[in-house]
């Protein structure tokens, strides 16, 4: 007993892995009952544009955390129409971890996120309008500031215009004043509002 | 017109994109001298007359020994033996007394996979460790393998010779019993050399990674760090994979698994804050 060398370094066994790992092989293991097999599938499935669909779909279905992790990582390493049609479908979901997943890595596509961006910012549902702002939180991208300047002279509903304003404070600019003065006088009567687009107005002054 | 032997702005932006595809390591702007320090220096190795020849060739060459040799070079290699010596005291004295109680199979070895070797003194460390703190080694069996992405490097560590500031920090009578003195250097005695099992690997590559799997810890220091945040995400999902259920993954100090993937559960030990790999998790 002690230390002993590992001559052989032990890889994924038959069971593990007894599809082959070839597209056809891989869309078949992404169904498998094992989420072990699913995580590889869905791993191995990042090199293949063609399996973004498939991907998505399985997302849709997934109740196993773990699998749902790699196949958003997929996803984002794919990026394609479809990869970020499927991204932002996941801010619908009840699913909180989903959810916030989806938003890190819809924040890791900024160029392929930017086309979705303004319909999601219109979308009926507030809570999509907001998980869209949380999106461009930390998204690098230089249309953001327009975007959340759109949001406050735009948006109805006072929570979607309360996060645009949070973050508004963090990269507004001058450019932004004239629609944090409109946003004031258009919520008027709500603290919060008038709290942070002060505060915005403040840091935008010391910068 | 540009001096062909300098690096422009946009050649290190082409350059920091490609490396980013093929390692995952990703330069800041802050890392421009030490990039274009590199790069030229292997330009100059390889008589390339332009950063462009010299990226078509890193590009397009066949064998990738020019784009192994840049990955050397550009990858930091400083460690010393006992770094962090105090995950070192929560592997044995919590994570391994915690996994053995729950082993029900004490055939199978207890596996330690420690990434990146850098020059050894990590993985080289953990078996004095193991050997001098840990009452179990007796009677159970621990296989250490350590795995880096740089070639030169492991042939470093399989050698295992070292300045006397690598050995600074251990006690004497271990590196009396350890190490034997070859002129200026201390070298690790053979049976250590023999212990521990070096690979090449690239964390972020799931063909590589899938070579390492059925591990019971993992001691990733202050490597992710380097790394962007999907490519911090992929290790940590392949991290996943190669451990066995209730496997513990020690990060640097300063590096949080949290703030990365919520796969792993937090452990806070009296030693140190490490994460697992939920029991129940398939």
């Amino acid at each position: 007993m002690g230390l002993k060398k590992a001559h052989d370094t032990p890889s994924a066994s038959e069971n593990e892995r007894r599809l082959p790992r070839d597209l056809p092989g891989l869309l078949d293991a992404l169904a498998d009952p094992d989420p072990m097999a699913r995580r590889w599938a869905a791993r191995d499935l990042a090199p293949y544009p063609e399996a973004s669909h498939a991907l998505v779909e399985r997302l849709s279905i997934e109740t196993e955390p773990s699998v749902t992790e790699v196949i958003l990582t997929s996803l984002t390493l794919i990026g394609d129409e479809v990869a970020v049609a499927g991204l932002t479908e996941c801010l619908r979901s009840e699913d909180a971890m989903l959810r916030n997943s989806a938003i890190e890595a819809m924040k890791q596509l900024p160029d392929e996120v930017a086309p979705w961006m303004g319909r999601l910012l219109e979308d009926p549902d507030p809570d999509v309008r907001i998980f869209a702002v949380d999106v461009l939180e930390s998204l690098r991208h230089p249309k953001v500031e327009d975007w959340l300047i759109r949001v406050i002279t735009q948006d109805a509903h006072i929570n979607v215009c309360a996060t645009a304003v949070d973050l508004l404070g963090e990269v507004g600019s001058e450019r932004a004043k004239p629609a944090l003065f409109a946003l004031k006088q258009r919520f008027a009567e709500e603290p919060y509002i008038q709290f942070a687009a002060d505060l915005a107005l403040k840091r935008i002054d010391t910068d | 017109m540009n001096d062909p032997c300098q690096i422009s702005d946009e050649d290190f932006q082409k350059f920091r994109e490609f490396f980013y595809r093929k390692t995952g390591i990703l330069f800041e702007d802050s890392k421009r001298y030490f990039v274009d320090k590199r790069l030229l220096e292997r330009m100059e190795a390889t008589g390339s007359e332009s950063f462009r020849a010299y990226f078509t060739m890193l590009r397009f060459q066949a064998s990738g020994t020019e784009l192994q040799a840049l990955i050397n070079v550009m990858t930091v290699n400083e460690t010393y033996f006992f770094r962090e010596e105090y995950q070192f005291e929560c592997l044995v004295n919590s994570l391994l007394e915690e996994l053995v109680a729950r082993r029900t199979d004490t055939a199978t070895p207890i596996r330690i996979w420690s990434v990146p070797s850098s020059s050894g003194e990590e993985p080289y460390g953990i078996a004095i460790y193991l050997l001098e703190h840990w009452p179990h080694i007796n009677r159970l069996d621990v296989e250490i393998i350590s795995s880096d992405i740089d070639t030169d490097i492991l042939t470093q560590a399989r050698r295992g010779l070292y300045s006397p500031r690598a050995v600074q920090h251990l006690p004497p009578n271990l590196l009396k019993k350890y190490f034997k003195r070859v002129g200026e250097l201390y070298q690790v005695d053979d049976n250590l050399r023999e212990a521990v099992q070096f690979t090449r690997a690239n964390v972020t590559d799931p063909t590589d990674m899938r070579l390492h799997r059925h591990i019971d810890v993992i001691f990733c220091r202050n490597l992710l760090i380097y790394f962007d945040d999907l490519s911090r995400k992929r290790t940590a999902e392949s991290f996943y994979d190669a451990l066995n259920p209730g496997g513990f993954i020690c990060l640097g100090h300063s590096e949080s698994m949290s703030r990365i993937s919520s796969l792993f559960r937090v452990r806070k030990f009296p030693e140190a804050i490490v994460y697992q790999k939920p029991w129940e998790a398939r």
